[in-house]
């Protein structure tokens, strides 16, 4: 009877829901077909200052507090909290923006091209999460970053990935990451922003195609952990490169592991290393062998990555407004099309000729190949340290959370007996 | 909900036993309410979306098809206005619920998502999965392997940049450099005499080498007429061609219009607009000349635009799908019957003469636009009086002039700076007729009373050293001459029609045609073609004297001059635009 209570109650608050969904339709807004005085036209006031320093401020304390909760009251609920919150202020209150994530190129705009100054509030949104990585691994993905957040809320039943496969897939987010900043060093594009799979969903608006790609990803993340944040993220390759070093870390046991095993699939993110052994004679003969072939290979790899790099400038350099609008123009010069573009209009519109408009193009496509060079390079040094640091053996003792890869989510404390017993001591203590 | 504490303990390992509470049902059933309402919401908001976007789709194109019909019949604007506003209406009743629709929608969908979601999570919790610990693996080798994939994975992350790269290499390159940018922006001479591409042709010379022009037809019955398309707005000017298209333009006091037809159908493409530049007081109120009109000047183009110019002084460009690229004011021209000169392009630049005042006011300007942009690459000053005639380019020996005539200056100018190359002061009063360039002499008439050619390869002034012939014969007062290259032949208004020889000036013959005639003579192989003002067209032997071989009527009086292009014959009459050839 109280089941089918909870039920009714349940379908008739979403019916009622549904009904001003249909009003919309049946009562549109009023035209303007009679009597209409249309509005004077107002320029709404610019974002005041002091709401950057309120959303730095919110930030420090999230993550103080999310370091708190992670490694002192080693509390996974404490953190889920936090994390919705954190979700509900920097996602839908604050609609995604500004986040750490974008920041990079924010700071990568700033160092390449002086006329453009980063703004302090961003530069903290950048630097904040990087400091409490260094102090206490990733606290900002565990409970402060939204698009972390709205994964981690719909993961569902987590599948694991292996750890092979999760290797390969690790190189997008470098990539991405690469990408993101040739592109905002060479001053064409914030692509981090652009392509932000989550920011339709934070403000209810959005592209279609992003939004497509937003439930994609959320679709794959009921059954996949944090798809984005570890296979995309490029926030996320600086974060765990940090965390290696970081002072202090989350552990899956508060003692000593006793090796039930209990909390080897607690991690839906396939962080938790098991221990290993010593590598047999001959295998570690042949290792020694294959890391000697991967040092040479390294130089081999940088130089043959940044050349491939250096090539697709032509692809690469479109993404800036200018080679696109000079190309365009240039098709329509060649008459391949017989239409104009309202960028070419109004290019037109400024008398500037089109030789001037294909030099700066030129220009801006030659810094398109350097910059190939250096994401190539980048992307042939991240392959061969990764061959390398696959080949390399680590001896462990005990299950312990991935440096790198752990997200300090706290899953994982309530598969270890030692943290019950430790929680259970705790309430005797207060009794 | 729930289990205890116990259930992670040791004690349960490798036990199957799950602990359900008494809410699991409700939790599936909530999250299945959920889920069944956000596909519910989802799809509302995606038919919202489609229907919205066919629906408006409709209304856009109704809405375009009504405003051209709206241009192409002026006369029934008050109708087609109403029909308008309350397509504009229709649409955006269609447009401006939908946005809210979305939104609500969007809110709700969260927040079903969110009962889908809690209602799957609160399931799980309550029958929570146990941690089963699987069989030891066999420790080394198992690590080995793994070891071995990741490299194996790394790797063919690696073979997958590297063929995308491959792939992105292989996608063309618009090489800048290669190119000569100014090379790509104009067409070449060939192309230029394919077409007509300004008033009579290349050159402005009134000459087509085509030798399959028609001989005979009849307005009144249609043969020979392959179609006849009203143009929607007046105007005095000249059609132009250029491949399946043609081009005139029109105006009165409330359009200034550019029209682009097909030139095999007839079918009106599209509709320019140029924003007329209104006087800035009534002080200066403008008044048009009825036989001049708003659009006496006759367009040109460079094969990718169209310009038009107008009596306001009004120049604009057009690409060929109809999309205005830029327009330019010059200032209403001081002039006494109305602006009429027709355009010019050379290379990428459109040429306007722009004659003003009388000649000491020092207001008559030759500007060179350029075609891209409207950038003004040069301008020269003409110590002129006010004219009608046109601009041509030359191709002389000593290389390509602009060659302007008006009262009192005949002058060539470099077509690259608009430096002056020469002038010959041997002309006065009212200048309609344009120069005319053949085999280093250009041909200039005086209304009423004088007929000269002057040698182009002078420099400076060259009044005395240059005029290799003047004659004091009645020369016309609007018609431009023709020549073959030997004889020269002219057209009063009046009807009297004169052979020249070209080298000397020698009259050969004359004829008196009795018609009174606004379009300048053409020269289609041996024979002239000349259109009367009823809209005769009078096909007659040029030599050894004039001998008529046929008379077409259109059945329309005719002011325009026509075009001719790819065996056709292209007249505009006051009202509608014709072509003649065969189908």
């Amino acid at each position: 009877m109280r089941r089918f209570a909870h039920t009714i109650i349940a379908t008739a608050v979403l019916l009622n829901l549904c009904a001003a969904a249909s009003a919309e339709l049946l009562f549109p807004p009023p035209e303007f077909e009679s009597d209409y005085v249309m509005p004077n036209t107002t320029t709404p006031h610019p974002h005041q200052d002091v709401y950057e320093y309120v959303d730095v401020a919110v930030l420090f304390i999230a993550l103080s507090l999310a370091s708190y909760l992670v490694l002192k009251r080693r509390s996974r609920r404490a953190t889920f909290v936090l994390m919705v919150s954190s979700l509900i202020y920097f996602g839908f209150w604050r609609k995604g923006c500004v986040c750490p994530i974008g920041a990079i190129q924010n700071v990568t705009l700033s160092v390449f091209d002086n006329t453009y100054a980063v703004p302090i509030a961003v530069l903290l949104f950048f630097l904040l999460p990087l400091v409490f990585t260094l102090f206490f691994g990733r606290v900002f993905c565990a409970a402060v970053c939204p698009l972390g957040a709205i994964q981690d809320i719909v993961l569902v039943r987590p599948l694991s990935v292996p750890y092979w496969f999760a290797s390969g897939l690790r190189l997008i987010a470098y990539l991405y990451l690469a990408l993101a900043v040739l592109f905002a060093a060479t001053g064409s594009a914030f692509l981090i922003c652009r392509y932000d799979p989550f920011v339709a969903f934070f403000r209810f608006s959005g592209n279609v195609s992003i939004l497509i790609i937003g439930v994609c990803f959320l679709l794959v993340g009921l059954f996949v952990g944090r798809p984005y944040c570890r296979f995309f993220c490029p926030y996320g390759v600086i974060l765990r490169q940090l965390s290696r070093f970081s002072k202090w870390r989350v552990t899956i046991t508060p003692d000593e592991c006793i090796q039930c095993r209990l909390c080897e699939d607690s991690c839906p993110f396939g962080a938790i290393r098991s221990p290993a052994v010593e590598w047999p004679a001959v295998e570690y003969a042949k290792a020694k062998r294959r890391i000697a072939f991967l040092i040479i290979l390294l130089p081999v790899l940088i130089a043959l990555c940044g050349w491939a790099g250096s090539r697709i400038e032509n692809v690469t350099s479109r993404m800036h407004s200018t080679v696109r609008l000079a190309e365009r123009i240039y098709l329509e010069e060649a008459g391949e099309f017989t239409d104009t573009t309202d960028p070419g209009t109004a290019f037109r519109a400024t008398g500037e000729t089109i030789e001037s408009l294909y030099q700066r193009a030129s220009v801006i496509r030659n810094k398109f190949i350097l910059g190939g060079w250096l994401l190539g390079a980048f992307m042939g040094f991240v392959i061969a340290v990764k061959l390398a640091a696959v080949s390399v053996w680590r001896k462990r003792a005990d299950y312990e959370a991935d440096r790198a890869g752990c997200i300090a989510c706290g899953r994982c404390f309530k598969y270890c007996p030692q943290e019950h017993l430790r929680l259970s001591k705790i309430k005797e203590g207060v009794r | 909900m729930v289990s205890t504490d116990n259930n992670n303990s040791p004690a349960h390992r490798g036990s199957d036993a799950q602990v359900v509470g008494p809410f699991y049902k409700s939790a599936w059933v909530t999250a299945l309410i959920g889920a069944i309402f956000s596909i519910v919401i989802l799809t509302l908001i995606v038919a919202n979306y489609v229907q919205g976007s066919v629906r408006e789709a409709r209304l856009k194109k109704r809405l375009e098809a009504m405003k051209i019909e709206l241009t192409a019949n002026p006369a029934d604007e008050q109708a087609l206005a109403d029909r308008i506003r309350l397509c504009d209406l229709e649409f955006r009743r269609s447009r401006l619920p939908r946005p809210n629709f979305t939104r609500t929608g969007a809110f709700l969908l969260l927040g079903s998502l969110a009962v889908f979601v809690l209602g799957i999570k609160w399931a799980h919790t309550i029958k929570k999965k146990m941690p089963i610990p699987q069989s030891e693996q066999a420790g080394v080798a198992e690590q080995g392997r793994q070891a071995s994939l990741a490299r194996w994975s790394i790797a063919a992350g690696l073979a997958l940049a590297a063929l995308v790269a491959l792939v992105l290499v292989l996608i063309p390159k618009v090489d800048f450099s290669v190119t000569d940018a100014a090379d790509a922006s104009y067409p070449t001479r060939e192309e230029i005499y394919r077409n007509w591409h300004r008033f009579r042709g290349p050159e402005g010379a009134g000459v087509t080498a085509d030798a399959n022009i028609p001989t005979d037809w009849d307005g009144k019955s249609g043969r020979g007429i392959l179609w006849k398309t009203k143009v929607p707005v007046m105007g005095n000017n000249s059609p132009i061609v250029w491949g399946d298209r043609v081009f005139v333009s029109g105006g009165d006091a409330n359009h200034l219009n550019v029209f682009c037809f097909d030139a095999d159908s007839g079918d009106l493409l599209w509709t320019g607009d140029v924003r007329r530049t209104l006087p800035k007081s009534k002080d200066e109120e403008f008044k048009v000349m009825e036989d001049t009109g708003y659009a006496a000047s006759t367009m040109a183009t460079d094969g990718k635009r169209v310009y038009a110019i107008f009596i306001t002084g009004d120049l604009g460009c057009f690409d060929f799908s109809g999309r205005n690229l830029w327009t330019k004011s010059l200032g209403i021209p001081d002039n006494t019957y109305g602006y009429a000169s027709s355009l010019e392009v050379f290379r990428n630049l459109v040429i306007v003469q722009y004659d003003q005042g009388d000649a000491e006011s020092g207001k008559s300007r030759l500007f060179a636009f350029d075609g891209f942009s409207g950038r003004a690459v040069w301008q020269a000053k003409r110590p002129v009086a006010n004219s009608w005639s046109s601009p041509i380019v030359a191709q002389t020996e000593t290389g390509i002039q602009i060659i302007a005539a008006a009262d009192p200056n005949v002058m060539a100018f470099d077509p690259n700076t608009g430096a002056e190359i020469w002038r010959a002061e041997c002309l006065a009063g009212d200048i309609a007729a344009s120069p005319i360039y053949t085999k280093g002499l250009t041909f200039v008439v005086e209304p009423y009373s004088k007929i000269a050619a002057i040698r182009t390869d002078g420099k400076g002034d060259v009044t005395k050293t240059h005029i290799a012939w003047s004659v004091d014969e009645p020369g016309p007062d609007i018609c431009t001459p023709v020549t073959d290259g030997k004889f020269l032949f002219v057209l009063t208004s009046d009807g009297l029609e004169m052979c020249f020889d070209a080298a000397d000036g020698k009259k050969l013959w004359e004829a008196e045609l009795k018609e009174d005639f606004f379009a300048s003579p053409s020269l289609v192989g041996e024979n002239l073609y000349l259109l009367t003002e009823k809209g005769v067209m009078i096909i007659a032997e040029a030599m050894p004297r004039h001998k008529e071989l046929a008379r077409c009527e259109l059945g329309e009086k005719c002011h325009a001059s026509p075009a001719f292009a790819n065996g056709r014959i292209y007249i505009r009459g006051v009202e509608n635009l014709y072509c003649i050839g065969l189908k």
